[in-house]
């Protein structure tokens, strides 16, 4: 089980902001720290911190964080508040 | 014949605009915009949607001097710019009043910005535009182009690229940049459909339009590649693709590979380009039957170019027809023109046997490792391939270390180190190894290694 928390703490270290910063709406491009260079670094730090492999079709929709925690979903990762 | 009037003539054109999925014909943006007939500057913000596409031909079919700037540029950037350079119209989408300037609707959807008080500087009437050597630092050094430059840069591209009539071409990279201007031009005067766009490949809207517009051409540098890797872009056929360009740095070896496979499986074309804005864009290319037999070549000349290598100090030299006019620091450089055909392109290189060019790397990314001459460009290569295509990036310090940059987390720095040995018998103890969350980039996507070399 992961918490919603553990989430927010692997995209805020991908991204290299704080988890603070980190809100359900922040969406893709909409900061300068989540742009493309980024966004690859998300797939990757996901894929280790849940030994997942992310397809390229998810990698696409993963346009906000709230995208992120419900493609997670699909991937198994169980998330409590 | 004028760049316009190439692009005029080519009257089958449509620009569709993908944020509302409209198509307006060439002809629609002939004089569409009321603009001074005088010489003088216009700042474009360029964000390679249908606004700006329109502005600038507008601007292509007048006496103004185009300056093109990234609609991305920091706002403080942007104000140093204007201050110093006074244009007479700016057009930025995303500003709706300039002090000093009057906003004028100039039509339903753009408005543009003039200049209350005429600028008082002569400009040379050579100089058709400005682009900045950057695009990203807000640097007041622009390379000056003619017409003439850009016409020639693009005949010498439609020599050898397939471009054909029924064509539909992606904006996805920056018209500000080089290289997208080189994409906008050519394909302009030959394809048959252009999409203004800013989504970007990792945005789902790119890829439905990329579908629903029956795009036949992809362009990108190096990372914009092994993006595209990533994202198991090359893992299915696109029906509609028919060839790809880069420019930008070499592919390395195991994704250059990767691409000769998609290529041949599916039958599409790919053409590797060497090009600097100074050159008005392109200068050599890679035919795609020497992709595996010339795999780091940046290839031949284009047409109506030539190399030369110094003799003294290896540095690639160019001559050809779109060779710049000189660079502006300030307005008082915009008087004059510098006619020349001769290029110092501050690269290294070497020539084959077949006469096929090699860049050996950049005059200033050389180091001195225990007085051995090291190419950093060959090392940072010689590592990518070792290491499966990780993006890794190599600078010096202070001609004591060598300094190997990643971004991944599980690297191991033995691992890195033993590479280094083995193949180039580096000293484990002047190596040393850094993982970084994210790689710096230049906004055209290329390295940014002042960035990497201020932080090491």
């Amino acid at each position: 089980m992961h918490t919603q928390q553990q989430v927010e703490e692997v995209i805020a270290k991908a991204f290299g902001i704080t988890p603070n910063d980190i809100t359900d709406e922040l969406e893709y491009q909409s900061i300068p720290e989540w742009d493309s260079v980024s966004h690859l670094v998300l797939v990757t730090e996901l894929e280790t911190a849940y030994g997942i492999s992310i397809e390229m079709e998810d990698v696409l929709t993963m346009g906000s964080v709230a995208k992120v925690k419900e493609l997670l979903k699909k991937y198994n990762v169980e998330q409590v508040a | 014949m004028s760049l316009y009037d190439l692009i005029q003539k080519n009257s089958n054109l449509f620009f569709i605009d993908a944020q509302t999925g409209h198509a307006v014909s060439i002809k629609s943006f002939h004089q569409s915009l009321p603009i001074d007939d005088r010489q003088g500057l216009v700042f474009i913000y360029n964000d390679n949607l249908i606004g700006s596409v329109e502005v600038l031909l507008n601007f292509m079919n007048s006496r103004f001097t185009i300056v093109l700037l990234s609609a991305q540029l920091h706002p403080s950037f942007k104000q140093n710019l204007e201050a110093l350079y006074t244009p007479y119209y700016i057009y930025d989408p995303g500003r709706t009043a300039i002090f000093g300037y009057n906003t004028i609707a100039t039509s339903l959807s753009i408005q543009l910005m003039k200049r209350k008080t005429l600028p008082e500087y002569y400009i040379h009437s050579n100089i058709k535009m400005l682009l900045s050597t950057s695009g990203t630092t807000g640097s007041p050094k622009f390379v000056k182009l003619s017409d003439d430059n850009l016409v020639q840069n693009a005949w010498s591209i439609l020599d050898y690229m397939p471009i054909q009539s029924d064509d539909v071409v992606p904006l996805n990279v920056p018209v500000v940049f080089v290289y997208g201007l080189s994409i906008f031009t050519t394909n302009c005067m030959a394809a048959g459909t252009i999409v203004c766009t800013n989504n970007d490949m990792l945005q789902p809207a790119f890829w439905s339009d990329f579908t629903k517009y029956n795009c036949s051409t992809i362009g990108g540098v190096p990372y914009v590649y092994e993006m595209l890797h990533r994202i198991g872009f090359f893992r299915k056929n696109h029906p509609s693709l028919r060839y790809m360009t880069q420019t930008g740095g070499i592919l390395n070896q195991a994704l250059r590979n990767e691409i000769v496979k998609y290529i041949s499986t599916y039958n599409k074309q790919f053409f590797a380009q060497y090009g600097q804005t100074e050159a008005a864009g392109r200068m050599a290319y890679l035919p795609q039957e020497d992709l595996l037999t010339k795999a780091a070549s940046i290839g031949q000349p284009i047409k109506n170019g030539r190399f030369e290598i110094d003799e003294q100090t290896s540095e690639l030299i160019y001559y050809g027809p779109n060779v710049f006019g000189g660079y502006a620091n300030t307005p008082d450089d915009l008087s004059s023109w510098h006619e020349t055909n001769k290029l110092y392109t501050g690269d290294v290189a070497r020539q084959d046997e077949d006469g096929y060019y090699y860049i050996t790397g950049r005059i200033k990314r050389i180091i001195k490792l225990f007085g051995t001459r090291l190419n950093l460009d060959e090392v940072e290569l010689i590592l990518k391939n070792a290491l499966g295509g990780q993006t890794v990036v190599c600078t010096g310090i202070n001609d004591k270390y060598l300094l190997v940059s990643h971004v991944n987390d599980q690297l191991e720095e033995a691992t890195i180190k033993k590479v280094l040995q083995e193949k180039l018998q580096i000293n484990p103890v002047s190596v040393q190894v850094k993982y970084i969350p994210t790689m710096p980039l230049t906004p055209n996507g290329k390295i940014d290694y002042s960035t990497l070399m201020m932080h090491a």
